[in-house]
């Protein structure tokens, strides 16, 4: 089977991160014809390189201050510089930890104007909200469910917006949110009260 | 307080500020946020990268008035704005709260913010509009009580910011 997107981790955590594992459940849903990488400081060259080949890009990354992580930004800035004569469809799968899936609306208005900028079509984009817990709740075959159906539109090139987050109450995701961050500071020896604190370093 | 964070240098010293603090961010050695949530659970309100950064976040918490001077590019920060402020992120804990009926981090001890966005290079207005929802969802995370945009052309910023903060002075 031909090889026909080329998915590439923007997250600064690549190796630990979600966006990994929103990848991998992606490429699940592909078999062959998906490649993964991830996005360095020091690999922009070879992917703009290895793009060539590709049919369609699928960026996946996290929610950065409102916007692109600024790995992500690098990348695609410095690609301005390295255009290739056939450029692929880009997609974007991106995910923040907040509950509302919109928070991303705004990094994805960034990519489009770096497509439009630069002659890339644009395709697909799902917007994942509540990204840093879903996948450890039973809500996980919900997001599963979206990558199955971004993976079956980027195949069929039938790109299409998609959005998805855990069906709960606001005040119930931040409950259970909390929970989730207090055993986070557990694992590292860091009591609830401690990771409260109000005091910031002094200059 | 006061704080201008800029992108760029300028010719600070002429406009003769009085309580101002300007931080020149090109000038500074701030390595990219690794999101390792060490901010929030290993030492929360310190990063653990130690690079100029940490002499930026505490500033930028406790200011009162604030103000950003940033090139565009895709209708965002360019990269070393972008760069310290994802490096904020000690000032926030890991804990949501919910505001305007979104989850949104709980800040630490940050003063709330008058806020003015000097930004240059947005092509077009599709370009400032994208960039417009950016500075109205950061509002919300970087606890602004209120925020003006200005965009001007590069060769423009210290007429600009001369301008605005002398408007700023009027009405304070």
């Amino acid at each position: 089977m031909e090889q026909q997107i080329l998915i590439l981790n923007g997250s600064p955590r690549a190796p630990i991160s979600n966006s990994k594992a929103y990848a991998e459940q992606f490429m699940e849903n592909c078999g062959s014809m998906a490649v993964y990488d991830t996005i360095t400081a020091q690999n922009h060259e070879a992917l703009y390189a290895k793009m060539e080949q590709f049919s369609d890009v699928l960026l996946v990354f996290p929610l950065y201050v409102d916007s692109l992580p600024t790995p992500v930004l690098s990348f695609l800035k410095e690609w301005e510089a390295h255009l290739p004569n056939k450029r692929p469809i880009i997609s974007v799968m991106i995910n923040c930890g907040f509950l509302e899936y919109a928070q991303n609306d705004v990094a994805i208005e960034m990519v489009k104007l770096f497509c439009k900028r630069n002659g890339f079509p644009f395709g697909s984009s799902l917007q994942i909200g509540s990204g840093e817990a879903i996948l450890n709740t039973p809500f996980r075959f919900l997001v599963n469910k979206e990558i199955k159906k971004l993976a079956k539109a980027i195949i069929n090139k039938q790109y299409r917006s998609q959005k998805v987050t855990m069906p709960l109450p606001t005040s119930l995701f931040v409950k259970a949110s909390t929970k989730y961050w207090i055993a986070y500071g557990e694992k590292n020896g860091v009591s609830e009260a401690a990771m409260r604190t109000m005091d910031i370093e002094e200059t | 307080m006061r704080l201008i964070l800029s992108d760029i240098d300028l010719k600070y010293d002429a406009l003769q500020l009085k309580d101002t603090n300007f931080i020149d961010l090109s000038s500074l050695q701030i390595k990219n946020c690794m999101g390792c949530f060490g901010c929030w659970t290993k030492t929360p309100g310190k990063c653990v990268i130690r690079d100029d950064a940490v002499k930026v976040y505490p500033l930028i918490a406790a200011c009162e008035q604030l103000v950003y001077i940033t090139h565009v590019v895709y209708g965002g920060y360019d990269v070393i704005m972008k760069r310290m402020l994802e490096r904020t992120i000690p000032i926030q804990q890991a804990f949501l709260r919910v505001l305007d009926g979104e989850t949104h981090h709980v800040q630490r001890k940050v003063a709330l913010k008058d806020a003015l966005i000097i930004a240059y290079g947005a092509d077009g207005s599709q370009e400032r509009a994208v960039f417009e929802k950016l500075i109205a969802r950061n509002a919300k995370n970087m606890n602004f009580k209120q925020y003006r945009i200005r965009f001007c052309e590069e060769a423009a910023l210290e007429e600009t910011l001369r301008k605005e903060l002398d408007a700023w002075n009027n009405r304070s």
